[in-house]
């Protein structure tokens, strides 16, 4: 297994930059997986990992060396397509051989191999069978197989598991962890599912427009977004933000909202006020509790994702939406006092993060 | 009765109707063709329309005849020779071409596939006095090669074209496992793709065959010499001898349709058969 260093890299289609100025490195045995919404150059930057693609500028290597002159072939990697793109006219069998056939492998060794990687996947019954033969799931299964027997020194996975219906994903994506921890591969794996990236990365690289936005393990990448974008592309149901003013008041810093203020007592005195981003997870957003400052909200909707519920409330006009235990019970109109938690606060200015203290006064966030 | 029905039962009469017409048609010339070579002259003479055939008394004296006396052997040869070799040569040419210009990035690429086309809308009776000059000045001119450099200009621009659009069809990714799998371009078009276009190819080696096989315009012009008649040409030579039976001309015909007709039989399966069902998401 190796590692991998993007340098710089920059790629443009008919004048459209797909990447700008690119830097990563994914540690050996690491799982890292580029998220982002479609069209943010995440599937570009696997192609030019592969070799598919040319980068117009910038620097790929694989354990310190460069292999940009390389092509696919020589480069040692192998990619699991969203469509699976198995050989149709070839057997299962055919398709798991075929990279070691084509790198001239013994055949007993192939045997060994292929023999090892269905077992693995569990795909034995189905080696006589050709692609058309079988289920979505099955072909993901051969399809991950192809790329396992090569034992490539890098996985690229592209959304390999988006066309699959949604229990079977949740448990290959189980079985996809397991295999990265038996095996300890090094692993670049495209989606633009936050699920998926939260589950599976050991790190997450978000991304939009060509541009890294920020990559950190998924607890940093959850807890402490370093842009507006990144905050509210993950977690489920979207982060609250509001619109508004820093400030500081009777010595303590707040926040006035378009008819609504919060002290923000985690914050630093500003010198000067400034326009800001407030933005607050679900969770950080609680009931009233006694002695904590409240704000009245009116209950608007009410989703029950079973596990607890979501109200969507309006806070002086506002929408904001919290997450409360499914036994608790509410009437639509009502009106709902709520405690945003000052520890739970991300401020941002100009779409930026402005560091936050924490409760012991010590700033958080890189 | 309901106008509904009526109109079902109209639309039935008259799809079964033209498709008796038109089979009537295409069918009863050969049908004519095929018991008029198979009678002896006296009874042809006789009665030229007599449409029944003894099958007790077939007679395969005209085939043997123009087989063998008029050269038809020969004829039969060259003209497989020279189809042959248009079909090899145009479906391996077609095939790179129309890869690169799908797939491959390259200056020009747009403008060449553009071009493609842009031959096709010379008609044939146009080039041929041209080359006719041309080809007779070089002193090439009789020989099957020259038909068959000419052959591949006329099959080469639509054989580029119907393996284009079905290449432009395959899934690239396909191609892009084969690359990453270990395969050279040419491993990837060998391995991959001609696999998986074989009716596209099948129905291109057809058509060339086809037109290879009945063409007439060129080896009327440019061939003088017997030995190197393709059958069309050798046809004429028939009709035109003065001594001329008709069953020979008949038979002649016969020789020309029917390996066409087989092929076609033959290929029909191949030529609608799609080959890359499950290779993707399904």
């Amino acid at each position: 297994m190796s590692s991998l260093t993007l340098e710089a890299i920059t790629k443009s289609f008919d004048r459209i930059q797909a990447l700008s100025r690119v830097d990563l490195s994914v540690r050996d045995g690491e799982f890292c997986v580029l998220l982002g919404p479609s069209g943010c150059g995440k599937s570009t930057l696997l192609n030019i990992i592969a070799g598919l693609i040319p980068q117009d500028g910038g620097c790929v290597k694989l354990d310190g060396s460069a292999i940009d002159r390389l092509s696919p072939r020589d480069r040692d990697v192998a990619m699991v397509f969203q469509s699976y793109a198995l050989y149709p006219h070839m057997t299962v069998a055919e398709n798991l051989s075929f990279g070691l056939r084509m790198r001239k492998v013994p055949k007993a060794r192939i045997r060994k191999r292929v023999a090892e990687a269905a077992g693995v996947l569990g795909i034995e019954t189905l080696l006589d069978r050709k692609p058309r033969q079988l289920s979505g799931g099955q072909r993901q299964r051969v399809a991950m197989g192809r790329a396992l027997v090569r034992r490539p020194r890098i996985f690229l996975m592209d959304e390999p598991l988006s066309n699959l219906d949604a229990r079977l994903r949740a448990s290959v994506r189980l079985e996809l962890k397991q295999l990265h921890r038996t095996l300890k591969s090094t692993v670049v794996y495209v989606t633009h599912d936050q699920v998926e990236a939260m589950t599976l990365g050991d790190r997450v690289v978000v991304m939009k427009d060509g541009l890294i936005r920020q990559m950190g393990t998924p607890e940093t990448i959850y807890g402490r977004p370093e842009d507006v974008f990144v905050a509210q592309f993950i977690g489920t149901p979207e982060i609250n933000l509001f619109q508004g003013k820093i400030f500081a008041r009777n010595g303590v810093c707040g926040f006035q909202g378009n008819g609504f203020f919060i002290e923000l007592g985690t914050l630093p005195l500003p010198e000067r006020a400034f326009n800001a981003q407030l933005a607050v997870r679900p969770e950080d957003v609680t009931l009233e509790t006694e002695g904590a400052p409240s704000l009245e909200t009116t209950l608007e909707m009410i989703s029950h994702v079973g596990s607890e519920k979501y109200l969507h409330v309006r806070l002086a006009g506002e929408p904001l939406t919290l997450r409360v235990p499914k036994e608790r019970h509410f009437e639509h109109g009502q009106t709902i006092p709520v405690h945003i938690h000052p520890a739970g606060v991300h401020v941002f200015r100009d779409g930026r993060r402005v560091q936050v203290l924490d409760r012991a006064g010590a700033p958080s966030g890189a | 009765m309901s106008r509904e029905k009526l109109e079902t039962i109209l639309i039935r009469v008259l799809r079964i109707g033209g498709i008796a017409f038109f089979v009537v048609m295409a069918a009863f010339p050969f049908y004519w063709m095929v018991v008029s070579s198979f009678k002896p002259l006296q009874s042809l003479l006789i009665n030229p329309a007599d449409l029944g055939l003894d099958l007790s008394s077939l007679d395969f004296h005209a085939y043997s005849e123009v087989l063998l006396d008029h050269g038809f052997l020969r004829y039969i040869f060259n003209s497989a020779y020279v189809s042959l070799l248009t079909v090899v040569l145009s479906v391996g040419l077609a095939t790179l071409g129309a890869y690169a210009v799908t797939r491959l990035r390259f200056r020009g690429r747009s403008l060449m596939s553009l071009s493609i086309l842009v031959i096709y809308m010379f008609p044939a009776i146009v080039l041929v006095i041209p080359l006719y000059v041309v080809f007779s000045r070089m002193g090439l001119r009789d020989s099957t090669h020259v038909l068959i450099v000419v052959y591949l200009a006329q099959t080469l621009p639509v054989a580029l074209y119907m393996l284009r659009s079905y290449f432009q069809n395959l899934p690239p990714e396909i191609e892009h496992a084969g690359l990453i799998d270990g395969c050279t371009r040419i491993g990837v078009i060998w391995r991959i793709v001609i696999p998986l276009s074989a009716p596209a190819l099948a129905s291109v080696a057809l058509y060339t065959f086809m037109i290879a096989w009945n063409e007439f315009l060129f080896a009327f012009m440019f061939l003088d010499t017997p030995e190197h008649f393709t059958l069309s040409r050798g046809i004429v030579q028939l009709a035109g001898s003065v001594h001329l039976s008709k069953q020979l001309v008949m038979a002649a015909s016969v020789m020309v349709t029917v390996p066409i007709l087989i092929l076609f039989l033959l290929f029909e399966r191949h030529l609608v058969k799609g080959l890359t069902a499950g290779a993707m998401k399904g």
